[in-house]
C-alpha cells in the first residue's frame, strides 16, 4: 500500500540518501508532502520546480535586451536566452521552448537552443506533477494529443502548450484532470474514457481531426528519464 | 479587553467543569480543510471553537521590496490580519495593528526554524493569515493552519508545526482556552511545537506561573499539540481522496469533516 | 505582467473570432455560482460567493455611529473591500489600491441607489446616534469578474443579517431583535469587451486580455449603478444591449439568492 506522507514524517528507520528527504543520522524523514510507494520510493505530490542543467523548460519572452532575451519560467524563476545560443528572433510574448544549460549558486538560469511555440494558449501545472502528465513512454502525452489533434509541448518547468488547432478547451481539461489525479492509479485509462467521450461530438467542430495531432515531450528528455525521485508515472 | 470595566465572571460551573463542558486538558473541537483556495499554491482553513482562520501560501516568489531578499535563501513572511467582521464586538478598522504586526514576526520566525528555504535564493515565500473569526486563542490557530497551508504548497520543510495555548483558570492549568477564560484567566501561554522532536518554536506568556507550573504546562501542551498533528494530517491526506472542486467551506462546524 | 496581458489578449482575439471561449462558455453564460449564507457567527450577516473559481466573502457589521451632520436622522451604510493578500499572486499586502477601493464604491453605489435599506429606518428615536451598516467584501480567490461577485456576497450577506438587541441606547452583542429589513435586491452584471466581442463574466485570464469592461447593477425595474472600465469606447447601441441582457440575467441571479 502507498502513503501520503507528511513533512517531518519517518519514511524509513535507517539514514538513507534520497530525494526529497533528510537524515538526522539515525532516522529518514520527508520534507514534502509526499507518495510513499511500497518500494519505499518518494513522490512529490506538490512543490516548486528545480531547475537542472539539460532540463527543457516551456515560457515567455517578457523582456529583449542587445544580448538576448529575459525568458519568464514560473515564479520565482526567469531564465536568460543569450542572443548568441539562439539562432531564431523573438518578440515580446513570443512563447519559446529552451533548454537549461547552466544554474548558477543563486539560481540565475541560463537558456540556449530555443524555439518559438506559435498558435496556442499557455497552461501551468504544478511541476512536480510533469512526469505523470508525459506518463510512462510518452503514453499520457500521446494519448491527449491524438485524441484532440492539439499540438502540445511540456516544459519541466510545469508550462504547457496548448495549441489553438484541435480540440483546444478538451486538451486543456484532460491536462487539468491529470494534475488534479496525479496521485491515483489507472489515470491513463480514465483520461482515454475522458477523452474518448467528449472527443466525438466536439471534434467535428474543431475542424482538426486526428491527422493534425502533434507531440513534443520537451520536458523529458532521455536524461531526464535518470531523476529517478522525480518520476512518478509509476504510482 | 472589552470587559475590561466589568467585574470577572465565574469561569467554573458547579460541577467544577470549565464553562463550555470541557475538562481542564480538553481541546475544543477543531477541524481542518487543507486546499480551499484555487490562486494560493497552498491553503487551509482551520476551524477551532469559534475561530476561523484562513491561511494562504504563495512561492517561492519574486522577492519585493527587493531589499528584503538574501542571496542565501528564500525569506519566509507570515502576515496575520483580522478581517473588520471578525468579531462579536465592534467593527475593526482594517490595517495591521501593534498586536498583528507581532503576531506576524514571531509566526514568521516559528517557521524559520522549519521551512527550508536554500534552494529558493532572492525569491520570498509569503505565508497570509487571514481571521475571519474570532474566539479565543487566533494566533495557535493561525500557527496551525499556516503550518498545513505551507505543506499544501509542497515547501519543503523539516517539520509540521502545531499549536496550542496552555492557561491558568480558578488556580489550575487549563488547555486551550476559550475567549472568556483568556480574558478573565490567570496566565496564557500560547506554544508552537515541531511536531517531529517537540521542540518550541513559537512562545509567548502572560500572567504568573510558577517553575512548576511552566514544566507542567509545556507537557500538556506537547501532549495536545501531537493531536493538533493528526488533524493536519488527515486534512493533508484528504486532500487526495476527496471529489468535488476546490472549495472554502466556511459553514464548516467544529469537530467535523466537510463531507462532499 | 504587461507582456501576459498582451499575451493573452492575442490569444483571446484568436479565440473569440473562432466564436470560442477557452472554458466553452457560451458568450453570455455565467459560470456555476454558489453561494453559503451565514456561514460566519460573529457578523451580523455575512455570505461567501463562489463565482467559477472566484471566491469573495462579504461580511456585515452593525454597530452605532455619530449620523452624517448633514442627514442626521438617517443611519450610516459604509461599504469596504479588501483584496486579501491569500486571495491572489496579483494582490499584495497594504493599504487598498484603487481596484480595491473602485469594487467597494461600485458594489455600495449598487446597494445605495436601489434604496436596498431604508437608511431612515436605522434612527433611533430621541437618541443622537444611528445605526450604522458597515459592510465589508473580502476577496479570497481571484478568477475574475469581482464586481459580481461581491455585489451578490454583499446582497446574500445584507439579505440575512441580524440587528444586534438594543438596550438602553446600547447594542447587546449575542442577542438579536429582528433582521435588517430590506426593500429590493440589487445585482450587477460584468461584460468584458474585446474587439466587437461582449463576453458575460469573464475569468481573470479573460480580463487579463480584455480592451474595457462594462457593470451594470440593476434592480427588477431600474438600472441603478453602472461603472465602465478600461480604454475600450462602447456605443449607445452597446450600452441598450448590456441594459436588456442585465434585466434578464438580474432575474436569474435574484433566485439565487432568494432560494
Amino acid at each position: 500500500m502507498s502513503k501520503i506522507v507528511v513533512p517531518g514524517e519517518v519514511v524509513s528507520d535507517k539514514p538513507e540518501r534520497m530525494a526529497y528527504t533528510f537524515s538526522d543520522g539515525q532516522k529518514t524523514y520527508a520534507t514534502a508532502l509526499s507518495l510513499l510507494n511500497e518500494e519505499g520510493k518518494l513522490v512529490p505530490l506538490e512543490g516548486p520546480y528545480e531547475p537542472i542543467v539539460e532540463d527543457v523548460v516551456v515560457g515567455y519572452v517578457t523582456d529583449i535586451r542587445f544580448t538576448g532575451y529575459n525568458v519568464e519560467l514560473g515564479e520565482p524563476f526567469s531564465g536568460f536566452l543569450s542572443s548568441r545560443d539562439s539562432r531564431a528572433t523573438f518578440r515580446l510574448g513570443s512563447i519559446v521552448q529552451a533548454r537549461v544549460i547552466n544554474v548558477d549558486e543563486v539560481k540565475s538560469i541560463d537558456l540556449a537552443d530555443a524555439r518559438g511555440l506559435e498558435g496556442g494558449w499557455l497552461e501551468h501545472i504544478s511541476p512536480v506533477k510533469v512526469p505523470r502528465l508525459i506518463g510512462k513512454r510518452n503514453s499520457m502525452i500521446n494519448t491527449i494529443a491524438q485524441m484532440t489533434g492539439c499540438n502540445l509541448v511540456v516544459g519541466r518547468n510545469g508550462y504547457v502548450f496548448v495549441s489553438f488547432a484541435g480540440n483546444h478547451s478538451l486538451a486543456i481539461e484532460a491536462i487539468r484532470m491529470v494534475e488534479a489525479q496525479a496521485h491515483t492509479t489507472g489515470l491513463t485509462d480514465r483520461v482515454a474514457a475522458l477523452l474518448r467521450e467528449k472527443a466525438g461530438a466536439k471534434n467535428m467542430n474543431a475542424q482538426a481531426g486526428m491527422a493534425g495531432a502533434q507531440v513534443n515531450m520537451a520536458g523529458m528528455p532521455t536524461s531526464q528519464m535518470a531523476r529517478g525521485q522525480d518520476d512518478n508515472s509509476q504510482m | 479587553m472589552t470587559g475590561a470595566s466589568k467585574s470577572k465572571p465565574p469561569l467554573l460551573r458547579e460541577d467544577g467543569k470549565r464553562l463550555d463542558g470541557r475538562s481542564f486538558d480538553e481541546l475544543r473541537p477543531l477541524s481542518i480543510e487543507a486546499r480551499v483556495l484555487n490562486d494560493a499554491a497552498g491553503s487551509a482553513l482551520v476551524v477551532w471553537g469559534k475561530n476561523k482562520i484562513l491561511a494562504g501560501v504563495f512561492g517561492p516568489r519574486e522577492c519585493i521590496p527587493r531589499h528584503d531578499e538574501s542571496p542565501y535563501r528564500a525569506v519566509l513572511r507570515c502576515r496575520y490580519n483580522m478581517a473588520p467582521f471578525c468579531s462579536l464586538e465592534e467593527h475593526g478598522r482594517s490595517g495591521p495593528s501593534r498586536r498583528s504586526q507581532e503576531l506576524s514576526k514571531v509566526i514568521s520566525e516559528a517557521f524559520e526554524n522549519v521551512v527550508i528555504a536554500e534552494s529558493y535564493p532572492k525569491s520570498a515565500i509569503d505565508v497570509f493569515i487571514d481571521v475571519l473569526q474570532s474566539d479565543g486563542g487566533t494566533r495557535c490557530a493561525a500557527v496551525t493552519a499556516a503550518a498545513v497551508a505551507l505543506a499544501d504548497a509542497g515547501i519543503p520543510m523539516k517539520d509540521m508545526v502545531a499549536a496550542v495555548a496552555v492557561g491558568k483558570v480558578e488556580g489550575k492549568l487549563a488547555l486551550d482556552l476559550s475567549k472568556e477564560e483568556d480574558n478573565w484567566g490567570e496566565s496564557d501561554n500560547p506554544i508552537a511545537f515541531a511536531s517531529r522532536n517537540g521542540e518550541v518554536l513559537l512562545y509567548q506568556m502572560d500572567g504568573q506561573l510558577t517553575r512548576d507550573e511552566i514544566d507542567q504546562a509545556m507537557t500538556m501542551g506537547k501532549a495536545a499539540a501531537q493531536k493538533v498533528h493528526a488533524i493536519q494530517t488527515d486534512a493533508l491526506r484528504r486532500v487526495y481522496t476527496r471529489a468535488g472542486e476546490v472549495a472554502l467551506p466556511l459553514s464548516l462546524k467544529p469537530g467535523e469533516a466537510r463531507s462532499e | 505582467m504587461e507582456v501576459q496581458e498582451q499575451l493573452r489578449h492575442n490569444q483571446l482575439l484568436q479565440l473569440l473570432n473562432s466564436g470560442r471561449r477557452a472554458d466553452e462558455r457560451g458568450s453570455l453564460d455565467y459560470r456555476a455560482i454558489k453561494l453559503q449564507k451565514n456561514p460566519l457567527n460573529n457578523a451580523e450577516g455575512s455570505a461567501l460567493c463562489k463565482l467559477g473559481k472566484t471566491q469573495v466573502i462579504a461580511g456585515v457589521k452593525i454597530d452605532l455611529a455619530t449620523p452624517f451632520p448633514d442627514r442626521p436622522e438617517e443611519g450610516v451604510l459604509s461599504t469596504g473591500a479588501e483584496f486579501s493578500p491569500l486571495g491572489s499572486h496579483l494582490f499584495e499586502p497594504g493599504p487598498p489600491r484603487v481596484e480595491a477601493i473602485e469594487l467597494a464604491r461600485v458594489v455600495d453605489r449598487g446597494i445605495r441607489s436601489a434604496n436596498m435599506i431604508d437608511l431612515s429606518s436605522l434612527a433611533i428615536p430621541g437618541v443622537a446616534k444611528v445605526k450604522a451598516v458597515y459592510v465589508d467584501l473580502w476577496v479570497v480567490d481571484h478568477d475574475g469578474n469581482l464586481f459580481d461577485a461581491a455585489m451578490l456576497a454583499a446582497v446574500a450577506a445584507l439579505s440575512n443579517t441580524r440587528m444586534p438587541k438594543l438596550e438602553n441606547d446600547k447594542l447587546v452583542r449575542g442577542e438579536y431583535d429582528g433582521t435588517l429589513p430590506i426593500s429590493c435586491m440589487p445585482v450587477t452584471c460584468t461584460f468584458g469587451l474585446l474587439g466587437n466581442h461582449k463576453i458575460l463574466d469573464p475569468t481573470l485570464d479573460e480580463e487579463k486580455g480584455l480592451d474595457g469592461r462594462f457593470t451594470l447593477a440593476t434592480t427588477p425595474d431600474f438600472v441603478c449603478a453602472a461603472q465602465k472600465t478600461g480604454w475600450k469606447g462602447v456605443t449607445q447601441k452597446d450600452i441598450m444591449e448590456f441594459v436588456d441582457i442585465s434585466f434578464k440575467k438580474g432575474a436569474d441571479l435574484r433566485r439565487l439568492i432568494t432560494q
